[in-house]
Protein backbone atom coordinates (compact mmCIF):
# COMPACT_ATOMS: atom_id res chain seq x y z
CA UNK A 1 0.00 0.00 0.00
CA UNK A 2 1.06 3.52 -0.48
CA UNK A 3 0.84 4.93 3.00
CA UNK A 4 3.55 7.52 3.26
CA UNK A 5 6.07 6.44 5.80
CA UNK A 6 5.74 8.68 8.82
CA UNK A 7 8.62 11.03 9.05
CA UNK A 8 9.14 14.22 10.96
CA UNK A 9 9.85 15.83 7.60
CA UNK A 10 6.29 15.19 6.58
CA UNK A 11 4.89 17.30 9.39
CA UNK A 12 7.26 20.09 8.43
CA UNK A 13 6.19 19.83 4.81
CA UNK A 14 2.51 20.22 5.71
CA UNK A 15 3.28 23.10 8.06
CA UNK A 16 5.31 24.80 5.39
CA UNK A 17 2.64 24.45 2.72
CA UNK A 18 -0.09 25.39 5.18
CA UNK A 19 1.87 28.48 6.13
CA UNK A 20 2.31 29.42 2.45
CA UNK A 21 -1.42 29.06 1.89
CA UNK A 22 -2.32 31.21 4.86
CA UNK A 23 0.14 33.90 3.77
CA UNK A 24 -1.28 33.78 0.24
CA UNK A 25 -4.84 34.01 1.52
CA UNK A 26 -3.86 37.03 3.58
CA UNK A 27 -2.21 38.65 0.55
CA UNK A 28 -5.24 37.92 -1.62
CA UNK A 29 -7.59 39.34 1.01
CA UNK A 30 -5.41 42.41 1.34
CA UNK A 31 -5.34 42.93 -2.42
CA UNK A 32 -9.12 42.81 -2.61
CA UNK A 33 -9.45 45.20 0.31
CA UNK A 34 -7.04 47.90 -0.82
CA UNK A 35 -7.38 47.19 -4.53
CA UNK A 36 -4.93 45.59 -6.94
CA UNK A 37 -3.51 48.98 -7.79
CA UNK A 38 -2.14 49.33 -4.28
CA UNK A 39 -1.25 45.72 -3.58
CA UNK A 40 0.28 44.79 -6.92
CA UNK A 41 3.10 46.41 -8.85
CA UNK A 42 1.33 46.21 -12.20
CA UNK A 43 0.87 49.53 -13.94
CA UNK A 44 -0.68 51.10 -17.00
CA UNK A 45 2.50 50.29 -18.88
CA UNK A 46 2.89 46.72 -17.60
CA UNK A 47 -0.61 45.51 -16.72
CA UNK A 48 0.29 41.82 -16.65
CA UNK A 49 2.66 40.74 -13.92
CA UNK A 50 3.94 37.66 -12.17
CA UNK A 51 0.44 36.29 -11.58
CA UNK A 52 -0.13 35.94 -15.31
CA UNK A 53 3.34 34.41 -15.65
CA UNK A 54 2.42 31.90 -12.94
CA UNK A 55 -0.83 31.13 -14.65
CA UNK A 56 1.05 30.41 -17.86
CA UNK A 57 3.63 28.32 -15.98
CA UNK A 58 1.05 26.15 -14.24
CA UNK A 59 -1.41 25.85 -17.12
CA UNK A 60 1.33 24.83 -19.51
CA UNK A 61 2.76 22.33 -17.01
CA UNK A 62 -0.70 20.79 -16.89
CA UNK A 63 -0.71 20.22 -20.64
CA UNK A 64 2.82 18.87 -20.60
CA UNK A 65 1.90 16.32 -17.93
CA UNK A 66 -1.01 15.17 -20.07
CA UNK A 67 1.15 14.82 -23.14
CA UNK A 68 3.66 12.68 -21.30
CA UNK A 69 1.07 10.51 -19.61
CA UNK A 70 -0.76 9.95 -22.89
CA UNK A 71 2.33 8.12 -24.10
CA UNK A 72 1.23 5.37 -21.74
CA UNK A 73 -2.51 4.98 -21.82
CA UNK A 74 -3.20 6.44 -25.27
CA UNK A 75 -0.20 5.48 -27.36
CA UNK A 76 0.46 2.22 -25.61
CA UNK A 77 4.04 2.72 -24.47
CA UNK A 78 3.81 0.28 -21.59
CA UNK A 79 6.51 1.90 -19.50
CA UNK A 80 4.57 5.08 -19.13
CA UNK A 81 1.38 3.57 -17.76
CA UNK A 82 3.23 3.61 -14.48
CA UNK A 83 3.06 7.39 -14.27
CA UNK A 84 -0.44 8.01 -15.64
CA UNK A 85 -2.35 8.42 -12.41
CA UNK A 86 0.16 10.75 -10.86
CA UNK A 87 0.59 12.75 -14.04
CA UNK A 88 -3.13 13.33 -14.49
CA UNK A 89 -3.66 14.15 -10.83
CA UNK A 90 -0.84 16.64 -10.96
CA UNK A 91 -2.20 18.05 -14.21
CA UNK A 92 -5.56 18.70 -12.55
CA UNK A 93 -3.93 20.37 -9.58
CA UNK A 94 -1.61 22.49 -11.71
CA UNK A 95 -4.59 23.68 -13.67
CA UNK A 96 -6.48 24.52 -10.50
CA UNK A 97 -3.46 26.44 -9.24
CA UNK A 98 -3.32 28.22 -12.58
CA UNK A 99 -6.98 29.20 -12.33
CA UNK A 100 -6.27 30.46 -8.83
CA UNK A 101 -3.47 32.69 -10.11
CA UNK A 102 -5.47 34.21 -12.95
CA UNK A 103 -8.62 34.43 -10.83
CA UNK A 104 -6.79 36.52 -8.26
CA UNK A 105 -5.33 38.68 -11.00
CA UNK A 106 -8.71 39.56 -12.47
CA UNK A 107 -10.20 42.73 -11.12
CA UNK A 108 -13.79 41.50 -11.35
CA UNK A 109 -13.69 37.71 -11.43
CA UNK A 110 -17.44 37.43 -10.86
CA UNK A 111 -18.20 39.09 -14.16
CA UNK A 112 -16.79 35.96 -15.78
CA UNK A 113 -20.36 34.83 -16.24
CA UNK A 114 -20.40 37.13 -19.28
CA UNK A 115 -17.94 34.86 -21.05
CA UNK A 116 -21.02 32.65 -21.33
CA UNK A 117 -23.79 35.25 -21.59
CA UNK A 118 -22.10 37.46 -24.19
CA UNK A 119 -19.12 35.50 -25.51
CA UNK A 120 -16.71 37.13 -27.94
CA UNK A 121 -15.47 34.43 -30.28
CA UNK A 122 -12.72 36.61 -31.69
CA UNK A 123 -11.07 36.86 -28.28
CA UNK A 124 -8.10 34.56 -27.69
CA UNK A 125 -8.70 34.82 -23.95
CA UNK A 126 -12.25 33.59 -24.46
CA UNK A 127 -10.96 30.55 -26.32
CA UNK A 128 -8.26 29.96 -23.78
CA UNK A 129 -10.71 30.12 -20.88
CA UNK A 130 -13.19 27.86 -22.61
CA UNK A 131 -10.64 25.30 -23.75
CA UNK A 132 -9.01 25.09 -20.33
CA UNK A 133 -12.40 24.97 -18.60
CA UNK A 134 -13.56 21.98 -20.65
CA UNK A 135 -10.11 20.48 -20.37
CA UNK A 136 -10.35 20.47 -16.58
CA UNK A 137 -13.58 18.48 -16.85
CA UNK A 138 -11.96 15.97 -19.19
CA UNK A 139 -9.01 15.57 -16.84
CA UNK A 140 -11.21 14.92 -13.84
CA UNK A 141 -13.08 12.16 -15.70
CA UNK A 142 -9.79 10.78 -16.95
CA UNK A 143 -8.43 10.61 -13.43
CA UNK A 144 -11.56 8.84 -12.27
CA UNK A 145 -11.21 6.34 -15.11
CA UNK A 146 -7.58 5.70 -14.26
CA UNK A 147 -8.31 5.24 -10.59
CA UNK A 148 -11.09 2.76 -11.27
CA UNK A 149 -9.06 0.97 -13.94
CA UNK A 150 -11.77 1.66 -16.48
CA UNK A 151 -9.61 1.16 -19.56
CA UNK A 152 -12.22 2.05 -22.12
CA UNK A 153 -13.11 5.32 -20.45
CA UNK A 154 -9.49 6.18 -19.78
CA UNK A 155 -8.66 5.55 -23.42
CA UNK A 156 -11.44 7.88 -24.58
CA UNK A 157 -10.75 10.63 -22.06
CA UNK A 158 -7.02 10.14 -22.52
CA UNK A 159 -7.31 10.69 -26.27
CA UNK A 160 -9.51 13.71 -25.71
CA UNK A 161 -7.07 14.93 -23.08
CA UNK A 162 -4.24 14.52 -25.55
CA UNK A 163 -6.03 16.69 -28.11
CA UNK A 164 -6.71 19.29 -25.46
CA UNK A 165 -3.12 19.10 -24.28
CA UNK A 166 -2.04 20.16 -27.77
CA UNK A 167 -4.82 22.68 -28.32
CA UNK A 168 -4.76 24.39 -24.94
CA UNK A 169 -1.16 25.57 -24.82
CA UNK A 170 -1.23 26.70 -28.41
CA UNK A 171 -4.40 28.70 -27.75
CA UNK A 172 -2.67 30.14 -24.70
CA UNK A 173 0.27 31.03 -26.91
CA UNK A 174 -2.12 32.75 -29.28
CA UNK A 175 -3.25 35.07 -26.48
CA UNK A 176 0.21 36.55 -26.78
CA UNK A 177 0.81 35.75 -30.44
CA UNK A 178 -2.28 37.61 -31.66
CA UNK A 179 -1.45 40.96 -30.10
CA UNK A 180 -0.50 42.91 -33.17
CA UNK A 181 0.53 45.90 -31.10
CA UNK A 182 3.34 43.96 -29.35
CA UNK A 183 5.98 42.85 -31.84
CA UNK A 184 7.85 40.82 -29.23
CA UNK A 185 4.84 38.53 -28.85
CA UNK A 186 3.17 38.83 -32.19
CA UNK A 187 3.47 35.99 -34.66
CA UNK A 188 3.18 32.24 -35.01
CA UNK A 189 6.26 31.54 -32.92
CA UNK A 190 4.68 31.69 -29.48
CA UNK A 191 1.90 29.10 -29.95
CA UNK A 192 4.51 26.59 -31.16
CA UNK A 193 7.18 27.54 -28.66
CA UNK A 194 4.71 27.21 -25.79
CA UNK A 195 3.97 23.69 -26.91
CA UNK A 196 7.67 22.79 -26.76
CA UNK A 197 7.96 24.30 -23.31
CA UNK A 198 4.88 22.33 -22.23
CA UNK A 199 6.80 19.14 -22.88
CA UNK A 200 9.76 20.41 -20.90
CA UNK A 201 7.61 21.36 -17.88
CA UNK A 202 5.54 18.18 -18.01
CA UNK A 203 8.50 15.83 -18.30
CA UNK A 204 10.44 17.66 -15.62
CA UNK A 205 7.53 17.61 -13.18
CA UNK A 206 6.75 13.95 -13.62
CA UNK A 207 10.42 12.93 -13.28
CA UNK A 208 10.54 14.80 -10.01
CA UNK A 209 7.39 13.15 -8.78
CA UNK A 210 8.72 9.74 -9.80
CA UNK A 211 11.87 10.36 -7.86
CA UNK A 212 10.33 11.79 -4.73
CA UNK A 213 7.50 9.33 -4.42
CA UNK A 214 10.14 6.66 -4.03
CA UNK A 215 12.72 8.59 -2.07
CA UNK A 216 10.30 10.07 0.43
CA UNK A 217 8.47 6.83 1.07
CA UNK A 218 11.74 5.02 1.47
CA UNK A 219 10.96 2.73 -1.45
CA UNK A 220 13.49 1.07 -3.67
CA UNK A 221 13.20 1.84 -7.38
CA UNK A 222 12.81 -1.35 -9.31
CA UNK A 223 14.11 -1.87 -12.84
CA UNK A 224 10.83 -0.66 -14.35
CA UNK A 225 10.91 2.59 -12.39
CA UNK A 226 14.49 3.18 -13.33
CA UNK A 227 13.67 2.59 -16.94
CA UNK A 228 10.83 5.13 -16.89
CA UNK A 229 12.95 7.76 -15.22
CA UNK A 230 15.72 7.11 -17.75
CA UNK A 231 13.25 7.52 -20.60
CA UNK A 232 11.87 10.69 -19.06
CA UNK A 233 15.41 11.99 -18.81
CA UNK A 234 15.91 11.28 -22.50
CA UNK A 235 12.71 13.04 -23.50
CA UNK A 236 13.67 16.01 -21.37
CA UNK A 237 17.10 16.10 -22.96
CA UNK A 238 15.63 16.15 -26.43
CA UNK A 239 13.12 18.85 -25.56
CA UNK A 240 15.80 21.01 -23.95
CA UNK A 241 17.82 20.73 -27.14
CA UNK A 242 14.87 21.87 -29.22
CA UNK A 243 14.15 24.63 -26.75
CA UNK A 244 17.69 25.94 -26.87
CA UNK A 245 17.32 26.33 -30.61
CA UNK A 246 13.99 28.12 -30.26
CA UNK A 247 15.41 30.51 -27.69
CA UNK A 248 18.49 31.10 -29.82
CA UNK A 249 16.51 31.99 -32.93
CA UNK A 250 14.04 34.07 -31.02
CA UNK A 251 16.91 36.18 -29.74
CA UNK A 252 18.63 36.43 -33.12
CA UNK A 253 15.42 37.43 -34.90
CA UNK A 254 14.84 40.09 -32.26
CA UNK A 255 18.31 41.59 -32.49
CA UNK A 256 18.75 41.35 -36.23
CA UNK A 257 17.85 44.60 -37.93
CA UNK A 258 16.83 46.25 -34.66
CA UNK A 259 13.14 46.50 -35.50
CA UNK A 260 11.55 48.94 -33.01
CA UNK A 261 9.29 47.23 -30.51
CA UNK A 262 10.90 43.84 -31.01
CA UNK A 263 14.51 44.81 -30.57
CA UNK A 264 14.19 46.62 -27.25
CA UNK A 265 12.56 43.78 -25.29
CA UNK A 266 15.12 41.29 -26.65
CA UNK A 267 17.87 43.73 -25.75
CA UNK A 268 16.42 43.98 -22.24
CA UNK A 269 16.69 40.20 -22.03
CA UNK A 270 20.26 39.89 -23.19
CA UNK A 271 21.77 42.99 -21.63
CA UNK A 272 19.09 45.05 -19.90
CA UNK A 273 16.73 44.93 -16.96
CA UNK A 274 15.82 41.27 -17.54
CA UNK A 275 19.31 40.01 -18.29
CA UNK A 276 19.95 38.38 -14.89
CA UNK A 277 16.69 36.44 -15.25
CA UNK A 278 17.55 35.50 -18.78
CA UNK A 279 21.15 34.40 -18.45
CA UNK A 280 21.05 32.95 -14.99
CA UNK A 281 17.44 31.79 -14.70
CA UNK A 282 16.64 30.72 -18.25
CA UNK A 283 19.96 29.79 -19.79
CA UNK A 284 22.19 28.53 -16.98
CA UNK A 285 19.69 27.08 -14.51
CA UNK A 286 16.99 26.21 -17.01
CA UNK A 287 18.85 24.94 -20.03
CA UNK A 288 22.59 24.44 -19.87
CA UNK A 289 23.09 22.76 -16.49
CA UNK A 290 20.10 20.40 -16.85
CA UNK A 291 21.24 19.47 -20.32
CA UNK A 292 24.72 18.80 -19.00
CA UNK A 293 23.32 16.64 -16.20
CA UNK A 294 21.17 14.70 -18.62
CA UNK A 295 23.97 14.10 -21.09
CA UNK A 296 26.18 12.39 -18.58
CA UNK A 297 26.56 8.68 -19.19
CA UNK A 298 26.26 7.64 -15.57
CA UNK A 299 23.25 9.68 -14.67
CA UNK A 300 21.24 8.48 -11.70
CA UNK A 301 17.58 9.04 -10.86
CA UNK A 302 18.85 11.71 -8.50
CA UNK A 303 20.69 13.64 -11.19
CA UNK A 304 17.65 13.35 -13.47
CA UNK A 305 15.57 14.79 -10.66
CA UNK A 306 18.03 17.62 -10.18
CA UNK A 307 18.03 18.37 -13.89
CA UNK A 308 14.23 18.37 -13.85
CA UNK A 309 14.04 20.67 -10.88
CA UNK A 310 16.40 23.13 -12.52
CA UNK A 311 14.61 22.93 -15.85
CA UNK A 312 11.38 23.69 -14.04
CA UNK A 313 12.85 26.71 -12.28
CA UNK A 314 14.16 27.82 -15.66
CA UNK A 315 10.68 27.45 -17.12
CA UNK A 316 9.28 29.76 -14.49
CA UNK A 317 11.83 32.40 -15.41
CA UNK A 318 10.95 31.90 -19.05
CA UNK A 319 7.25 32.53 -18.41
CA UNK A 320 8.04 35.56 -16.35
CA UNK A 321 10.46 37.04 -18.86
CA UNK A 322 8.14 36.37 -21.78
CA UNK A 323 5.23 38.04 -20.00
CA UNK A 324 7.17 41.08 -18.88
CA UNK A 325 9.41 41.58 -21.91
CA UNK A 326 6.40 41.80 -24.21
CA UNK A 327 5.07 44.80 -22.34
CA UNK A 328 8.05 46.96 -21.52
CA UNK A 329 8.24 48.74 -24.86
CA UNK A 330 5.94 51.78 -24.58
CA UNK A 331 3.10 52.17 -27.04
CA UNK A 332 3.67 55.88 -27.50
CA UNK A 333 6.36 58.46 -27.31
CA UNK A 334 6.62 60.43 -24.13
CA UNK A 335 4.99 57.89 -21.84
CA UNK A 336 5.74 58.56 -18.18
CA UNK A 337 7.77 56.30 -15.91
CA UNK A 338 10.28 54.98 -18.42
CA UNK A 339 13.82 53.95 -17.59
CA UNK A 340 16.08 54.03 -20.64
CA UNK A 341 12.98 54.23 -22.80
CA UNK A 342 11.37 51.11 -21.33
CA UNK A 343 8.91 50.30 -18.56
CA UNK A 344 10.11 48.24 -15.66
CA UNK A 345 8.28 45.83 -13.42
CA UNK A 346 9.14 43.84 -10.35
CA UNK A 347 6.53 41.93 -8.36
CA UNK A 348 5.20 43.19 -5.03
CA UNK A 349 5.22 41.13 -1.83
CA UNK A 350 1.49 40.41 -2.21
CA UNK A 351 2.00 39.17 -5.74
CA UNK A 352 4.86 36.89 -4.69
CA UNK A 353 2.87 35.50 -1.77
CA UNK A 354 -0.07 34.70 -4.03
CA UNK A 355 2.25 32.96 -6.49
CA UNK A 356 3.73 30.87 -3.69
CA UNK A 357 0.22 30.11 -2.49
CA UNK A 358 -0.95 28.85 -5.87
CA UNK A 359 2.02 26.52 -6.17
CA UNK A 360 1.68 25.45 -2.52
CA UNK A 361 -1.98 24.65 -3.13
CA UNK A 362 -1.13 22.22 -5.92
CA UNK A 363 1.67 20.65 -3.88
CA UNK A 364 -0.43 20.33 -0.72
CA UNK A 365 -3.42 18.70 -2.36
CA UNK A 366 -1.11 16.42 -4.29
CA UNK A 367 0.60 15.23 -1.13
CA UNK A 368 -2.72 14.71 0.60
CA UNK A 369 -4.08 12.63 -2.25
CA UNK A 370 -0.84 10.69 -2.40
CA UNK A 371 -1.20 10.03 1.30
CA UNK A 372 -4.80 8.90 1.31
CA UNK A 373 -5.36 7.29 -2.09
CA UNK A 374 -3.34 4.59 -3.73
CA UNK A 375 -1.80 6.01 -6.87
CA UNK A 376 0.30 2.92 -7.50
CA UNK A 377 -0.90 0.43 -10.05
CA UNK A 378 -1.90 -3.03 -8.88
CA UNK A 379 1.01 -4.43 -10.82
CA UNK A 380 3.57 -2.43 -8.87
CA UNK A 381 5.37 -4.13 -6.06
CA UNK A 382 7.55 -1.97 -3.99
CA UNK A 383 10.16 -3.08 -1.59
CA UNK A 384 11.33 -0.87 1.20
CA UNK A 385 14.78 0.51 0.71
CA UNK A 386 15.45 0.66 4.41
CA UNK A 387 13.48 -2.04 6.16
CA UNK A 388 13.92 -0.54 9.60
CA UNK A 389 12.09 2.63 8.56
CA UNK A 390 8.97 3.03 10.70
CA UNK B 1 -30.68 60.29 -42.04
CA UNK B 2 -27.24 58.86 -42.62
CA UNK B 3 -25.47 57.10 -39.75
CA UNK B 4 -23.03 59.31 -37.90
CA UNK B 5 -19.31 58.65 -37.69
CA UNK B 6 -17.62 60.81 -35.12
CA UNK B 7 -14.04 61.93 -35.42
CA UNK B 8 -11.65 64.48 -34.00
CA UNK B 9 -9.26 66.43 -36.18
CA UNK B 10 -6.21 67.84 -34.42
CA UNK B 11 -4.01 70.71 -35.44
CA UNK B 12 -1.08 70.04 -33.15
CA UNK B 13 0.83 73.14 -34.26
CA UNK B 14 -1.56 75.13 -32.13
CA UNK B 15 -0.91 73.12 -28.97
CA UNK B 16 0.77 75.06 -26.16
CA UNK B 17 0.92 72.10 -23.76
CA UNK B 18 -1.37 73.74 -21.21
CA UNK B 19 -3.06 70.37 -20.52
CA UNK B 20 -6.47 71.99 -20.10
CA UNK B 21 -7.89 69.09 -22.11
CA UNK B 22 -6.63 66.54 -19.58
CA UNK B 23 -7.99 68.53 -16.67
CA UNK B 24 -11.37 69.07 -18.35
CA UNK B 25 -11.57 65.36 -19.15
CA UNK B 26 -10.72 64.34 -15.60
CA UNK B 27 -13.44 66.63 -14.25
CA UNK B 28 -16.06 65.64 -16.81
CA UNK B 29 -15.48 61.90 -16.67
CA UNK B 30 -14.52 61.33 -13.03
CA UNK B 31 -11.06 60.15 -13.98
CA UNK B 32 -9.15 59.44 -10.74
CA UNK B 33 -6.12 61.48 -9.75
CA UNK B 34 -2.75 59.96 -10.43
CA UNK B 35 0.05 60.07 -12.93
CA UNK B 36 -1.06 57.15 -15.03
CA UNK B 37 -4.81 57.76 -14.85
CA UNK B 38 -6.01 59.66 -17.85
CA UNK B 39 -8.25 59.32 -20.86
CA UNK B 40 -6.35 61.89 -22.87
CA UNK B 41 -2.86 63.30 -22.66
CA UNK B 42 -0.34 65.64 -24.22
CA UNK B 43 3.01 64.12 -25.15
CA UNK B 44 5.99 66.39 -25.20
CA UNK B 45 8.17 65.61 -28.16
CA UNK B 46 11.95 65.97 -27.84
CA UNK B 47 13.56 69.36 -28.33
CA UNK B 48 14.79 70.09 -31.83
CA UNK B 49 17.82 72.09 -32.85
CA UNK B 50 20.50 73.84 -30.84
CA UNK B 51 20.30 76.84 -28.56
CA UNK B 52 19.22 79.49 -29.42
CA UNK B 53 17.43 77.90 -32.40
CA UNK B 54 15.11 75.53 -30.63
CA UNK B 55 11.77 74.01 -31.45
CA UNK B 56 9.42 71.63 -29.69
CA UNK B 57 6.08 70.11 -30.57
CA UNK B 58 3.32 68.72 -28.42
CA UNK B 59 1.06 65.90 -29.38
CA UNK B 60 -2.31 65.71 -27.66
CA UNK B 61 -4.01 62.37 -28.06
CA UNK B 62 -6.65 59.96 -26.78
CA UNK B 63 -8.55 56.90 -27.95
CA UNK B 64 -8.73 56.82 -31.74
CA UNK B 65 -12.20 55.23 -31.77
CA UNK B 66 -10.70 52.85 -34.30
CA UNK B 67 -12.93 51.37 -36.95
CA UNK B 68 -11.12 48.06 -36.57
CA UNK B 69 -10.33 48.20 -32.88
CA UNK B 70 -8.09 45.42 -31.54
CA UNK B 71 -9.32 46.21 -28.02
CA UNK B 72 -12.76 45.12 -29.15
CA UNK B 73 -11.57 41.89 -30.76
CA UNK B 74 -9.74 40.70 -27.66
CA UNK B 75 -12.38 41.38 -25.01
CA UNK B 76 -13.60 37.97 -23.81
CA UNK B 77 -16.91 39.12 -22.36
CA UNK B 78 -17.88 41.66 -25.02
CA UNK B 79 -17.59 44.35 -22.35
CA UNK B 80 -15.90 46.43 -25.00
CA UNK B 81 -18.24 47.30 -27.81
CA UNK B 82 -18.75 49.74 -30.66
CA UNK B 83 -21.71 52.04 -30.21
CA UNK B 84 -23.53 54.46 -32.50
CA UNK B 85 -21.22 56.94 -34.18
CA UNK B 86 -18.33 54.47 -34.06
CA UNK B 87 -17.50 55.18 -30.43
CA UNK B 88 -15.75 52.33 -28.63
CA UNK B 89 -17.04 51.89 -25.08
CA UNK B 90 -16.55 49.61 -22.07
CA UNK B 91 -19.57 48.22 -20.27
CA UNK B 92 -18.47 48.22 -16.62
CA UNK B 93 -20.99 45.54 -15.69
CA UNK B 94 -19.35 43.04 -18.00
CA UNK B 95 -15.66 43.86 -17.65
CA UNK B 96 -13.65 41.24 -15.73
CA UNK B 97 -10.55 43.41 -15.58
CA UNK B 98 -8.33 41.01 -17.46
CA UNK B 99 -6.53 44.01 -18.99
CA UNK B 100 -6.07 42.25 -22.30
CA UNK B 101 -7.50 45.30 -24.05
CA UNK B 102 -4.81 47.49 -22.46
CA UNK B 103 -2.20 45.29 -24.10
CA UNK B 104 -4.00 45.06 -27.40
CA UNK B 105 -4.49 48.81 -27.87
CA UNK B 106 -1.49 50.15 -29.80
CA UNK B 107 -2.12 53.68 -28.54
CA UNK B 108 -2.06 53.29 -24.75
CA UNK B 109 -5.59 54.65 -24.67
CA UNK B 110 -6.91 52.49 -21.85
CA UNK B 111 -6.26 52.45 -18.14
CA UNK B 112 -7.54 50.66 -15.10
CA UNK B 113 -9.83 52.83 -13.00
CA UNK B 114 -9.43 51.70 -9.41
CA UNK B 115 -12.51 53.64 -8.34
CA UNK B 116 -14.87 51.80 -10.65
CA UNK B 117 -12.78 48.62 -10.63
CA UNK B 118 -12.87 48.30 -14.40
CA UNK B 119 -11.16 49.56 -17.53
CA UNK B 120 -11.86 53.09 -18.67
CA UNK B 121 -11.17 55.02 -21.86
CA UNK B 122 -12.16 58.06 -23.85
CA UNK B 123 -15.70 57.93 -25.26
CA UNK B 124 -15.62 61.33 -26.97
CA UNK B 125 -17.78 62.29 -23.94
CA UNK B 126 -20.65 60.16 -25.13
CA UNK B 127 -22.84 61.56 -22.35
CA UNK B 128 -22.40 65.06 -23.76
CA UNK B 129 -22.91 64.02 -27.38
CA UNK B 130 -26.25 62.54 -26.31
CA UNK B 131 -27.45 66.01 -25.33
CA UNK B 132 -25.96 67.76 -28.34
CA UNK B 133 -22.76 69.02 -26.74
CA UNK B 134 -19.19 68.50 -27.87
CA UNK B 135 -16.48 66.60 -25.92
CA UNK B 136 -15.04 68.46 -22.92
CA UNK B 137 -11.47 68.43 -24.30
CA UNK B 138 -12.66 70.02 -27.53
CA UNK B 139 -14.71 72.65 -25.76
CA UNK B 140 -12.00 73.67 -23.33
CA UNK B 141 -8.98 73.93 -25.63
CA UNK B 142 -7.88 77.60 -25.63
CA UNK B 143 -6.13 77.39 -28.99
CA UNK B 144 -8.72 75.15 -30.68
CA UNK B 145 -6.38 72.27 -31.42
CA UNK B 146 -9.26 69.80 -31.59
CA UNK B 147 -12.28 69.90 -33.86
CA UNK B 148 -15.03 67.38 -33.30
CA UNK B 149 -17.75 66.31 -35.71
CA UNK B 150 -19.46 63.79 -37.93
CA UNK B 151 -17.36 62.60 -40.88
CA UNK B 152 -20.39 61.19 -42.64
CA UNK B 153 -21.70 64.72 -43.04
CA UNK B 154 -19.72 66.27 -45.91
CA UNK B 155 -20.44 69.76 -44.65
CA UNK B 156 -19.29 69.20 -41.08
CA UNK B 157 -16.30 71.14 -39.88
CA UNK B 158 -14.21 67.95 -39.60
CA UNK B 159 -15.05 66.88 -43.16
CA UNK B 160 -14.08 70.31 -44.46
CA UNK B 161 -10.79 70.29 -42.56
CA UNK B 162 -9.87 66.89 -43.95
CA UNK B 163 -10.90 67.94 -47.45
CA UNK B 164 -8.71 71.03 -47.41
CA UNK B 165 -5.65 69.76 -45.55
CA UNK B 166 -3.23 66.92 -45.62
CA UNK B 167 -3.40 64.73 -42.56
CA UNK B 168 -2.06 61.55 -41.00
CA UNK B 169 -3.27 58.97 -38.54
CA UNK B 170 -1.19 57.15 -35.92
CA UNK B 171 0.31 53.73 -36.71
CA UNK B 172 -1.72 53.20 -39.90
CA UNK B 173 0.31 50.06 -40.61
CA UNK B 174 -1.51 48.23 -37.84
CA UNK B 175 -4.78 48.37 -39.72
CA UNK B 176 -6.77 49.79 -36.83
CA UNK B 177 -8.30 52.58 -38.98
CA UNK B 178 -8.09 55.38 -36.42
CA UNK B 179 -10.53 58.28 -36.29
CA UNK B 180 -8.19 60.83 -34.79
CA UNK B 181 -6.74 62.81 -37.67
CA UNK B 182 -3.61 64.91 -37.35
CA UNK B 183 -3.26 67.80 -39.80
CA UNK B 184 0.17 68.18 -41.37
S1 LIG C 1 -7.36 53.63 -29.71
FE1 LIG C 1 -7.11 51.79 -28.50
S2 LIG C 1 -8.82 51.84 -27.08
FE2 LIG C 1 -9.32 53.27 -28.71
S3 LIG C 1 -10.52 52.05 -30.16
FE3 LIG C 1 -8.38 52.02 -30.86
S4 LIG C 1 -7.57 50.14 -29.95
FE4 LIG C 1 -9.45 50.62 -28.84
S1 LIG D 1 -10.29 44.31 -19.18
FE1 LIG D 1 -12.51 44.41 -19.43
S2 LIG D 1 -12.84 45.56 -21.33
FE2 LIG D 1 -10.70 44.93 -21.30
S3 LIG D 1 -10.63 42.99 -22.42
FE3 LIG D 1 -10.84 42.44 -20.26
S4 LIG D 1 -13.05 42.27 -19.94
FE4 LIG D 1 -12.78 43.40 -21.88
Amino acid sequence: MSAIVNKPGQMLWFFLLGGCLIAAAAAAGYSFMVGHEQAFNVTRGVPWGILIATYVFLAISCSGLCLISSLGHVFGFEEFTLICRRAILLAILCLMGAFGAIGLDLERPFNMIYTLLSPNFSSAIWWMGTVYGVYLGVLVIEFYALMTDNHKLSMITGSLGFLFAIAAPSVLGSVFGLTLARPFWHGAFLPVYILITALVSGTALISMVMYFQHALRGLEMDEKDRRVIRLLGRILRLMLFVLIFSVFWNIIVGLYGAQPGHYEPVKALVSGSLSANFWLGEIVIGLVVPLFLLMRKNRTPFSTMMASLMALIGMFFMRYDMTVAGQIYPMRQGAKGLTDGLFTYSPSVSEILIVIGCIAFSALVYTLVEKFLSLDLESEHHSQATPDNS
Amino acid sequence: MKKKRYAIVLDTRRCIDCKACTVACKAENDVPLGDDKFRNWVSEEPLRGRYPNLGQSFAPSQCNQCENPPCNSVCPTSATGITAGGIVTVNPDKCIGCKYCMLACPYDARYFNEETGVIDKCTFCIQRIAVGRIPACVETCPTKVRTFGDLNDPNSEVSLLLAKNRYRVLKPELGTKPFLFYLI
